[in-house]
């Protein structure tokens, strides 16, 4: 299957998208920092989970004697 | 006096031998003259650290308990609130923030059991990163060989513990942040389980992962600062609701009747041999033979950089958007990117990490203690971009997270202990058990260290 990203374009139009400025100089770091997380990223996405595993992070909510 | 552990001193002030004022003087002494050559300490806290002493030894001398730590000089990594100081988590951009208003939960609870606050320690920014090079801050350097890095992101508090300024200190941990400098420079480290301790005036990183813990050169210090530090505490919306359950008393049991094994596959591979010989050596002396294949470490570690990636950045997005050139050239470019990943990938890796622990879990019902590298190779020298291992180039910072990694993903008590006659360059080895069962790994840790197979080494 094709990488579905292409961090090299995916990037500049993502920060833009979100507000983040990314000065030139930067711009080959940023791009190959996500370029790992992507990769990383795809691996994750092709382990099927059943729709009943619930994600480990809980919320409890405060009931007024935390911050 | 710099050698002493935590608990011989506290015996000490205890017992009237010594006074918590000359202990925090000499230790006040030990920072000034030898801090510069490993620049771990950023901040002194000298008048602080006087006054708590004289409140020690005034609770001694009106027959009062002055508490089991009772003047053992601590620091703590500068992530922490320290009362008057502003906390500045390794970056630039916040050495003007307000003053805390009050010290951190865990140093709260030290202090109150007689421990003596005497500075703030270095780190990677915003605790990103395994080595401890912060550009603003300067590098720290190992005590065993200043060129080299001392790990991180709690390097600070791993080189202060291991050139004999202070014998305990907190670090943090994400997703090896104690573990990987206390192995590097040749101290214990606990990563307590996710949940366990307080992370109230603590500055987080990526809150699903992160916690705070002890650094010291016995298994038997840190089980003394873990102890005085556990309990619930509504100020941290993760901290459990447990009350606390002491070590310190279980060490003497040893690991008699435990089953010990040694994590193969991954765990085997992707290091230098003497990282692999190390761990070894430590099996051997406590007759573990037992190989286990952990469940998904890859994934593992991938969902924990997707994790750690996306909360980081949101912690910071708003001075990515406004001041990105203000950040640590060696942070910013991965924060950049964690805010630009998208939001499904972040949720899968949370239901990676459930499927994960559930997996992990099968592993404890057959295994009390599991041994795994602590690094993937020793300490490198300060600078050094990457490295190369089995063939493969690869980040020499970066990697230096391999085998602790998949670990925390699964907030697994974790001490890291400091392998006996590893040469100049210290390795360490992973002692880790199941969730809630510090005692085990402490327990192993001791009985490890009675035995000779790990031990604190000494600076040349």
């Amino acid at each position: 299957m094709a990488d579905p990203f292409d961090p090299a374009h995916y990037v500049p139009e993502a920060a833009a998208a979100v507000g983040l400025t990314i000065a030139p100089a930067d711009l080959g770091d940023v791009t190959q920092a996500f370029a790992v997380l992507a990769r990383v990223a795809a691996q994750l996405m092709a382990i099927p989970l059943p729709e009943e595993t619930i994600a480990a992070a809980v919320f409890i909510p405060d009931d007024g004697a935390g911050r | 006096m710099t050698r002493r552990t935590a608990r011989e001193l506290a015996s000490a002030v205890r017992s009237r031998q010594r006074t918590a004022t000359a202990v925090v003087e000499e230790t006040l002494a030990a920072i000034a003259a030898r801090n510069g050559a490993i620049n771990a300490f950023t901040a002194v806290a000298k008048e602080r650290a006087l006054a708590a002493a004289a409140a020690v030894d005034a609770a001694v001398g009106a027959g009062r308990d002055p508490g089991p730590l009772a003047g053992v000089p601590f620091a703590v990594k500068n992530l922490y609130d320290v009362a008057g100081l502003p906390t500045i988590a390794g970056s630039h951009i916040d050495r003007d923030r307000a003053p805390a208003a009050e010290d951190a939960a865990l140093a709260r609870r030290l202090t109150a059991a007689g421990a003596v606050l005497v500075g703030a320690l270095n780190m990677d920014e915003y605790a990103f990163g395994f080595s401890t090079e912060n550009t603003h801050h300067g590098p720290t350097r190992n005590p065993h060989d200043p060129a080299r890095i001392a790990g991180g992101s709690s390097g600070g508090s791993a080189a202060a513990v291991a050139a004999g300024l202070v014998p305990l200190t907190l670090g943090s941990d994400t997703n090896g942040s104690i573990r990987v400098p206390a192995a590097l420079c040749g101290v214990f480290g606990l990563r307590p389980t996710i949940g366990r301790l307080s992370r109230a005036g603590m500055r987080l990183f990526a809150s699903s992962l992160d916690v705070g813990g002890p650094l010291a050169r016995t298994a038997e210090d840190l089980a003394l600062a873990y102890d005085a530090m556990q309990g619930p505490d509504p100020a941290d919306p993760a901290c459990a609701s447990k009350p606390p359950e002491p070590t310190l008393p279980l060490l003497v049991r040893g690991v008699e009747g435990l089953r010990i094994a040694v994590a193969a596959g991954y765990y085997a591979s992707q290091g230098a041999p003497e990282a692999f010989a190390a761990v070894e050596r430590v099996a051997s002396a406590l007759g573990a033979s037992e190989r286990v294949e952990l469940p998904s470490p890859g994934a593992a570690r991938g969902a924990a950089m997707i994790v750690t990636s996306v909360e980081g950045a949101e912690l910071h997005f708003q001075d990515l958007v406004a001041r990105a050139q203000d950040l640590d050239p060696k942070t910013r470019a991965r924060f950049l990117a964690g805010a630009l990943a998208p939001g499904v990938w972040y949720a899968h890796a949370q239901r990676v990490r459930r499927w994960y622990c559930r997996e992990m879990a099968k592993t404890f019902a057959n295994v009390d203690v599991v041994l795994a590298p602590a690094t993937p190779y020793p300490g490198f020298p300060i600078g050094q971009a990457w490295i190369e291992i089995a063939g493969q180039r690869l980040p020499a910072a970066g990697h230096l997270g391999v085998f602790t990694q998949p670990l925390s993903f699964a907030g697994l008590p974790t001490v890291a202990a400091p392998v006996a006659d590893c040469g100049p360059l210290p390795l360490g080895v992973q002692i880790i058990a199941a969730p809630w069962r510090e005692d085990l790994v402490l327990r192993t840790a001791a009985a490890a260290e009675a035995l000779g197979a790990v031990a604190s080494p000494t600076p040349v």
